[in-house]
C-alpha cells in the first residue's frame, strides 16, 4: 500500500495525518492544481456537490450515497472547511483523493478557502489545536490559492439513464412517471429509492411561483427535517417542476440528447465577467480579494431581482433571472450549478431551472435541521464520447475579449435543454457511526 | 403615573465600553458613565476620558435589551440593533449605581400601564414561581426535567427557573445523582440528568454558568453531559479529561489562590465551549461563554503584569543559572499565551503589560526562542515578536536602534540570518512574515494615539525625543543602508548562476520568500526600496527565476513583475525594458500556450493589464521588440490587441494630432490618475500636450534602448535616483483627511442610485460603490438580521484584524485595508488603495490630491 493510500485510509477514519505528510500532500496537490485552468473542464458523468464545511461524517455519508471515489466522478464546489469540527480531515481527505485520482475528482474554490475567512470561522483554530502551530494551516491556505475558480461540465445527457431503482413508496409508484418517459429530474433518497420524477414539459405551464424563494434560507433549527415532503408526488406527475426546483419550463422536448454545458462555481456570476473565457484572464493565485471578478465568482448569490444588486454579505453581488439567462445564452450553457447558500431541501432550482443551488452539508452546523443533496449528471452516449470543451482547447470562443465567429448569435428566447438531473438527497450521518462531534480541546494551559 | 427613577448620583464613574464583534469584545474606549433622564427617557451616556467632547456611548434603556450585571463590575446588554455591548466599571460601586438606575428604568418600562394599578414588580416576578421538587430524588428526575422544559419555553419561565435553581442551590443537589445513576447503571436517569443540565446551561444565566465550573460541581455537570441521549451508544470522557492536572502548566507558581482558581475556571469554560457544548451551543450561549472567558482572561493578565515578584521569577527562568530546559520552553509558551491574550486588552493595559515584560527582559526571551533548536519554540518566538510589533512597532524599532548603537546584534539581523538558514518550513514562513511586519511602514501599532494621550514618560524616553527623524522612516532607511543587502544577497548571487535547473528544495523555498518579501517592499517602501532595487538590479535576478522548472516559483517571480507594473512607475518600467525582462515572461506564455493553466492565466492577466491600463512605454517596447511573437499568440485577443494599440499610437503620431482625443481608454486612464502620472515624472507621453516632437523622435528612433531613454533622462536627470525623492511626504500616515468618517454608523451607504443601478455595463461605478468595505455594512446589518444569521459576511471579517500579516502573499490585498473602520485604519486603507489600485478609485484620488502632488509615492 502506498503512502498515499495509507494516508487516505487514516483520514477516512477521521484521524489527521502527520505534519510532514500534509506538507508532501500539499506540494503534490499544488503541482496538479497549477496545471488546471481557472475554469477546469470536466466531462460528464459527474456528481456535483456543494458545501461540506468540515462535517466529516456527513462527507462519508455523501460518499456512501453517491458512490465511492474513483467509481464515481466528483466535483466539489468549495467550502470544504470552517464551521464543522473536522475541516482538516475533510479537506485533507478530498485533497488526498485529488492527488490519488486527479481525473476523478475536481475541487474548486469557495469563499471559505481563504486566509481571512478561516481565521474567523474555525479552520485556523482547528489546525492550531490539532498540530500545535499554524504551519499546517499555512500549507492548506497555500493550496487554496491554487484551486480553480470554476468548472465547466460538458457532455451531459439530457436524458436520465435508468438506474432500475425501486420506489421509496411503492404504493405511490403509479403517480410517478415511468422511467421510459422523458424525465428531466429524478429525486432519490439516501437509500437510492426513487422519491419522484419530473417530466420534461413544454413551456406552457408557468412554474409555480414560490414567494419564499427570494429570501435566502435561514438556518432554522425548529424546522422539522422533512425535506422530501415538498417533493412527495401528491400532485399530478405532469405538473411543472419539483417543488424546490421550479423546474422545467424550459426545454424544447427531448430532441437533443446533448445538453449545453454546465458551469459550476461556488457563488455565482460577476458583472465583470460576461463570458466564461474572461475568467481565464484572472490571476487566481492570490487570497480571495474583496472585490472584482474573482471575488464575485465566490461570493455572489442569485436573487429574485432585476439585474444586479448589492449583496448583504458585503462581497459579491446579487443577480437576477435576466442576468442568468443572458449569460447562459451567451456562453451556450444550459445550467449554472452553484453552492454557497443553505437550502433546507438540499437543492433549489431557480429562474426556470437555469441555475441550481446544491448544498451538501446536512444538519448544517449540527443544528440547522436541513437535508443535503448532490447532483448527478449523466453521460451523453449519443456522440461516442466526443465532448466539446472550452478548457485547454482553443477556439470554443475565438478570443477572450468578446464573442468571435465561434460564438453563435444567441437566439432570442431560446434556451438550451437542461441536462437530466438526478438529485440524491441525504440526511446527516447516523449518530451511531460517530462519536459526539466536538472540537479538539486546548491541550495544555498556562493561563 | 409611575415616579421616574432618580438618576444615579453622577459622580463620574470610570468605565470601559466594549462592543462584541465577531465574538471578540472590541474596546471602544474609556470614559465616564452617567445615567440621565431626558424627556422621561432613561439613558446611559459615556463620555470619552481623553476627549470629553467625544461620546463613546449613548443609549436609551429599553425593555427588551436584556441588561445583565455580571461579576460586580460588568453590565452587558444587547442594543435594539442587535449589537452586544458591555460596560466594565472600574469600581463595583459605580457599577452598582448604574445597575440600579438601569433596573429602575426597566422596571418602570416593564410595568408599563400596569404599574398604575399599584401592582409592584415583585408581585409580577413571583406571579408564576417555579417550584421544583426539593430535594430532588432519583424518582422525580423525569418530573424535574418536565418542569424545566415547560419553564424553558417562555422568557419569564426561563428567568424564574434560573432564579429558582440558583436560590435552592439546585445544581449542587443534582450532581450527586450522576454517580448514583452510574452505580445503578441507569442510563435513562443519566440521560435525564444530561437533559436537565442542557436546559440549565442554555438558560444563558451567567451566574449559573460561573457556578457550573466551580470545583464543587464541575465534575457532576460534565459527568451528566457524558451521557447524551442524542448519542445513546456513546459515553464521553469529559471528567477524565478535566481531571488530568498535568494539563495545567504552572511555570511560575501563582501565589494568589483567586487567580489560580480563575485560571482553572477559564479553562473549564473553554472546554465547555469547545467540547461539551460545541454541538448544541446557540449564539447567545456562545456569546455568554466567550464574554466570561474574555473577562476572566483580562483579570488574570492584569493581575500578573502588576505582580513584580512573579515577573521576576518568570524572566529569571531564562537566566543562565536555570538549567531546566523544559522549564525554559514552558516559559516561552507561557509568555506566548500572555501576548496572545494581550491582543484583546485595551491599549493602555496592553502597554503596561509589555512595559513590564520588556523591563523583565522580553527581548532576550525572543532572541532565546528564535535560536532554540526546537521548531515549536522558534514558532513561539516569532509569535511573540509579531504580537509585539503589532502592538507597537516603533517601540521595537527603537530597541533595534539601541542595539545598533551599542554594537550588539540587532533583531533585524537575527531575523535575516534565521530566514536564510531556517529549514523548518513553517518557522521560515513565520520569520518571513515577521520581517515584513517589522518593516511595514503602516505597522505603527494602534496604541500610538493612546500613548500620546497617556503621556507615558517611560515610553517617550524609550522612543527618543521629538528631534529625531520619524523613527519608521529612519528605520527603513537604515535597513536599506545595511541589512537589505544581506537579506537579498542570495538573490543577487544568482547573477553568476548559469542554470536554474538545479535549485535544491531549500533554495526554492528561500527564493520564494525573498521574492515575496521583495514584492512587499516594492509596494510598501516606495522610493527607498526603489533605489535599492534599481541599483542592485534585483529585477533581473527575479527574472532569472522564471527559467526554473518549479512552476510555483515561476509564478512568484511573475507576481513580482505584476506588482512592479501595477505601480505604474516609469523607473521600474524602464528597467524592465532595458533588460528585456519581458522575454522570460513571453517564454512562459509560449511554453504554456494554448493550455489553459494557472501560469498561462497569470501571464495573460499581466498583458491584459498593460493593454487595459494603456501602459504606453510597455506597449511600445513589447511591440517593437516582439512583434512577431505577439502576433503568433493569436489564441487570445490580448496580444493582437497590444499590436493594434501600438499601431494606433503610430498612426496618431504620424498624423501629428493632439493626443487629447485619439484613444478613449487612454484619456480615461489619464483622467483617473492624473497626479500620479505627472509627479512620477517618467510618463512623458501623458504630460503636456505639445510634446509631439519628443514623441516622434521616440517612436521613429532606433530600437536602441539607450536612445529611447534619452528623453526621459533629460526630464529626470538623475535617472532612478531622484534627489527630490526625499522631499516626498512619506509615509503618508499624516496624509489624512480630517473629515473622513470614523464611525461606521455615520458612514452613509452609497447613494441609492448606485445600489440599484446595474453595474453590468460599467464596472467602475459598482466597484467604487463597494470599495470601502465598511460602507455597505450598515445595510448588511439590517438585512442580515432579517435573513440569515449564520451566513458568512465579509463585514464580520473587517472586525477581525488578527494575523493580518500572515498571508505571505504578494498578491494578497494588504489585509490592513479591511480593518475596522476606526479613523486611522480607514485612513490607512485608503492610502494603500491609492497606491495599489491603478483603476483609480475616486476616494484614492482625492486623497492623493489633497495635500499636494507629494502624496504620490507615499502609498
Amino acid at each position: 500500500m502506498s503512502d498515499l493510500d495509507q494516508a487516505i485510509e487514516q483520514l477516512r477514519s477521521c484521524r489527521p495525518i502527520p505534519e510532514s505528510q500534509v506538507r508532501e500532500l500539499c506540494y503534490k496537490a499544488r503541482e496538479l492544481l497549477i496545471e488546471e485552468g481557472n475554469v477546469v473542464g470536466v466531462d460528464a458523468p459527474v456528481t456535483i456537490c456543494g458545501d461540506i464545511h468540515g462535517q466529516f461524517h456527513d462527507l462519508m455519508e455523501l460518499f456512501r450515497v453517491g458512490g465511492d471515489v474513483p467509481e464515481t466522478n466528483y466535483l466539489f464546489m468549495g467550502d470544504f472547511v470552517d464551521r464543522g469540527f473536522y475541516s482538516l480531515e475533510s479537506f485533507l481527505l478530498l485533497l488526498c483523493l485529488k492527488v490519488r485520482y486527479p481525473d476523478r475528482i475536481t475541487l474548486i474554490r469557495g469563499n471559505h478557502e481563504s486566509r481571512q475567512i478561516t481565521t474567523v470561522y474555525g479552520f485556523y483554530d482547528e489546525c492550531v489545536r490539532k498540530y500545535g502551530s499554524a504551519t499546517v494551516w499555512r500549507y492548506c491556505c497555500d493550496v487554496f490559492d491554487y484551486l480553480a475558480l470554476g468548472a465547466l461540465v460538458t457532455g451531459a445527457s439530457t436524458n436520465l439513464e435508468s438506474t432500475g431503482a425501486e420506489y421509496a413508496d411503492p404504493s405511490q409508484a403509479h403517480t410517478i412517471p415511468s422511467e421510459d418517459e422523458d424525465n428531466e429530474i429524478e429525486i432519490l433518497n439516501s437509500n437510492g429509492h426513487i422519491v419522484s420524477r419530473f417530466l420534461r414539459t413544454q413551456p406552457s405551464h408557468e412554474p409555480p411561483s414560490d414567494p419564499d424563494s427570494t429570501s435566502s434560507p435561514k438556518p432554522d433549527s425548529t424546522r422539522s427535517p422533512s425535506p422530501l415532503s415538498a417533493a412527495q408526488p401528491s400532485h399530478t406527475p405532469s405538473a411543472t417542476g419539483a417543488p424546490g426546483t421550479s423546474a422545467t419550463s424550459s426545454s424544447n422536448g427531448s430532441s437533443a440528447s446533448n445538453s449545453g454545458a454546465v458551469l459550476c462555481v461556488h457563488g455565482g456570476l460577476s458583472p465583470l465577467v460576461d463570458t466564461i473565457d474572461k475568467i481565464r484572464l484572472l490571476d487566481r493565485k492570490q487570497e480571495v480579494p474583496h472585490e472584482g471578478a474573482m471575488c464575485d465568482l465566490l461570493w455572489s448569490d442569485p436573487d429574485e431581482i432585476d439585474g444586479w444588486g448589492l449583496s448583504p454579505r458585503g462581497a459579491g453581488f446579487l443577480f437576477g433571472c435576466d442576468i442568468v439567462k443572458v449569460f447562459n445564452q451567451k456562453n451556450d450553457l444550459s445550467l449554472i450549478a452553484r453552492a454557497h447558500q443553505l437550502v433546507m431541501e438540499g437543492f433549489k432550482e431557480m429562474f426556470d431551472s437555469t441555475i441550481v443551488t446544491v448544498w451538501s452539508a446536512p444538519n448544517y452546523c449540527y443544528r440547522c435541521g436541513n437535508v443535503a443533496a448532490i447532483l448527478e449528471l449523466g453521460e451523453d452516449g449519443s456522440n461516442a464520447g466526443f465532448t466539446p470543451r472550452t478548457n485547454g482547447d482553443v477556439g470554443r470562443f475565438t478570443g477572450a475579449l468578446g464573442p468571435g465567429p465561434g460564438l453563435k448569435a444567441p437566439d432570442a428566447g431560446m434556451q438550451r435543454p437542461g441536462p437530466g438531473r438526478r438529485y440524491r438527497v441525504f440526511d446527516a450521518a447516523p449518530q451511531d457511526s460517530r462519536g459526539m462531534p466536538a472540537k479538539k480541546p486546548v491541550a495544555d494551559y498556562f493561563l | 403615573m409611575a415616579l421616574a427613577p432618580p438618576p444615579p448620583a453622577n459622580d463620574r464613574k470610570r468605565v470601559k465600553v466594549y462592543e462584541l464583534k465577531s465574538n471578540d469584545w472590541f474596546d471602544r474606549g474609556t470614559g465616564f458613565c452617567t445615567g440621565s433622564l431626558v424627556n422621561d427617557e432613561a439613558r446611559i451616556h459615556v463620555q470619552s476620558e481623553d476627549e470629553p467632547v467625544r461620546t463613546l456611548l449613548e443609549t436609551k434603556i429599553g425593555r427588551d435589551e436584556g441588561y445583565q450585571k455580571q461579576q460586580d463590575t460588568l453590565i452587558v446588554w444587547t442594543e435594539t440593533n442587535g449589537t452586544d455591548m458591555a460596560l466594565s466599571f472600574q469600581e463595583a460601586e459605580g457599577c452598582g449605581a448604574i445597575w440600579e438606575f438601569v433596573s429602575d428604568a426597566q422596571q418602570r418600562l416593564g410595568g408599563g400601564p400596569a404599574a398604575d394599578d399599584g401592582l409592584s414588580d415583585e408581585a409580577i416576578e413571583t406571579f408564576q414561581p417555579i417550584t421544583l421538587p426539593d430535594p430532588p430524588q432519583m424518582e422525580n428526575l423525569q418530573e424535574i426535567e418536565n418542569i424545566m422544559r415547560a419553564a424553558n419555553s417562555t422568557a419569564q419561565g426561563r428567568e424564574a427557573l434560573a432564579k429558582a435553581v440558583m436560590a435552592a442551590e439546585y445544581i449542587h443537589k443534582l450532581v450527586p445523582f450522576v454517580e448514583i445513576a452510574e452505580r445503578e447503571q441507569s442510563l435513562a436517569d443519566l440521560h435525564r440528568l444530561c437533559n436537565i443540565m442542557k436546559i440549565l446551561v442554555l438558560l444563558n444565566d451567567t451566574a449559573m454558568i460561573e457556578l457550573a465550573v466551580t470545583d464543587d460541581v464541575i465534575f457532576g455537570v460534565v459527568g451528566a453531559f457524558e451521557y447524551d441521549p442524542d448519542f445513546p451508544s456513546h459515553k464521553a470522557n469529559h471528567r477524565q479529561y478535566l481531571a488530568d492536572e498535568t494539563r495545567f502548566k504552572e511555570v511560575v507558581p501563582f501565589d494568589d489562590p483567586n487567580v489560580k482558581r480563575k485560571i482553572h475556571h477559564t479553562y473549564r469554560l473553554q472546554y465547555l465551549k469547545d467540547v461539551v457544548l460545541a454541538r448544541i451551543l446557540d449564539d447567545t450561549t456562545f456569546t455568554v461563554l466567550n464574554g466570561l472567558i474574555f473577562f476572566h482572561q483580562v483579570d488574570i493578565v492584569q493581575h500578573l503584569q502588576g505582580n513584580v515578584p512573579f515577573l521576576k521569577e518568570l524572566f529569571g527562568i531564562f537566566a543562565p543559572q536555570e538549567t531546566d530546559q523544559q522549564r525554559k520552553k514552558d516559559g516561552v509558551a507561557f509568555i506566548q499565551q500572555c501576548c496572545a491574550l494581550a491582543k484583546s486588552l485595551q491599549p493602555q493595559a496592553r502597554n503596561a503589560l509589555y512595559n513590564n515584560f520588556i523591563n523583565g527582559g522580553l527581548f532576550n526571551v525572543i532572541t532565546f526562542a528564535l535560536r532554540h533548536q526546537d521548531a515549536s519554540v522558534r514558532v513561539a518566538g516569532t509569535d511573540i515578536l509579531v504580537a509585539l510589533i503589532d502592538h507597537d512597532a516603533p517601540l521595537i524599532r527603537n530597541h533595534i536602534f539601541k542595539a545598533v548603537n551599542e554594537n550588539t546584534k540587532p533583531l533585524t539581523d537575527t531575523l535575516i540570518e534565521l530566514l536564510l538558514v531556517e529549514v523548518d518550513v513553517g518557522v521560515k514562513a513565520q520569520i518571513a512574515d515577521a520581517i515584513k511586519v517589522l518593516l511595514d511602514p503602516n505597522a505603527n501599532g494602534p496604541s500610538l494615539e493612546a500613548l500620546a494621550r497617556g503621556n507615558n514618560e517611560y515610553m517617550a524616553k524609550f522612543r527618543g525625543g521629538p528631534m529625531h527623524m520619524p523613527p519608521t522612516e529612519m528605520f527603513i532607511q537604515r535597513f536599506y543602508d545595511d541589512s537589505a543587502r544581506r537579506l537579498f544577497q542570495a538573490l543577487k548571487d544568482l547573477e553568476h548562476r548559469q542554470s536554474m535547473d538545479n535549485l535544491n528544495v531549500q533554495e526554492v523555498l528561500l527564493f520564494s520568500h525573498l521574492v515575496e518579501i521583495l514584492s512587499f517592499f516594492l509596494r510598501q517602501h516606495a522610493f527607498r526600496s526603489k533605489q535599492f532595487i534599481l541599483q542592485e538590479l534585483l529585477a533581473c535576478r527575479v527574472a532569472q527565476l522564471m527559467a526554473c522548472p518549479e512552476k510555483h516559483l515561476k509564478l512568484t517571480a511573475l507576481k513580482y513583475f505584476r506588482t512592479c507594473i501595477g505601480l505604474k512607475d516609469e523607473y521600474y518600467n524602464k528597467q524592465i525594458i532595458q533588460h528585456h525582462l519581458f522575454e522570460p515572461i513571453l517564454n512562459i506564455v509560449f511554453e504554456t500556450k494554448p493550455k489553459d493553466n494557472l501560469l498561462n492565466s497569470a501571464c495573460l492577466e499581466m498583458f491584459e493589464t498593460i493593454r487595459r491600463e494603456n501602459m504606453k512605454s510597455l506597449v511600445v517596447h513589447l511591440v517593437e521588440n516582439y512583434r512577431d511573437r505577439l502576433q503568433a499568440l493569436d489564441y487570445v485577443e490580448t496580444f493582437p490587441a497590444l499590436v493594434l494599440k501600438y499601431d494606433q499610437y503610430n498612426q496618431i503620431a504620424d498624423q501629428n494630432e493632439p493626443l487629447l482625443n485619439h484613444d478613449q481608454s487612454f484619456t480615461s486612464t489619464e483622467t483617473e490618475t492624473p497626479n500620479r502620472n505627472i509627479v512620477n515624472g517618467g510618463m512623458r507621453w501623458q504630460g503636456l500636450k505639445d510634446h509631439d516632437p519628443e514623441e516622434d523622435a521616440y517612436f521613429n528612433g532606433p530600437d536602441n534602448e539607450e536612445e529611447a531613454n534619452a528623453p526621459a533622462t533629460a526630464k529626470a536627470p538623475t535617472n532612478g535616483v531622484s534627489p527630490q525623492r526625499p522631499l516626498v511626504n512619506y509615509p503618508d500616515d499624516e496624509d489624512e483627511l480630517p473629515d473622513l468618517p470614523t464611525d461606521p454608523t455615520t458612514t452613509s451607504p452609497p447613494a441609492d442610485s448606485t445600489a440599484t443601478s446595474p453595474p453590468s455595463d460599467s464596472p467602475s461605478p459598482s466597484t467604487s460603490a463597494r470599495s470601502p468595505a465598511p460602507l455597505p455594512s450598515t445595510k448588511i446589518a439590517e438585512k442580515r438580521r432579517r435573513e440569515d444569521e449564520d451566513d458568512d459576511e465579509l463585514g464580520k471579517l473587517s472586525a477581525h484584524p488578527k494575523r493580518r500579516n500572515s498571508s505571505g502573499q504578494p498578491g494578497a490585498e494588504p489585509p490592513a485595508a479591511h480593518q475596522p473602520p476606526h479613523g486611522h485604519m480607514l485612513r490607512r486603507k485608503r492610502s494603500i488603495q491609492a497606491g495599489k489600485d491603478p483603476t483609480g478609485k475616486k476616494i484614492a484620488i482625492s486623497l492623493a490630491m489633497k495635500g499636494d502632488a507629494n502624496g504620490k509615492d507615499g502609498a
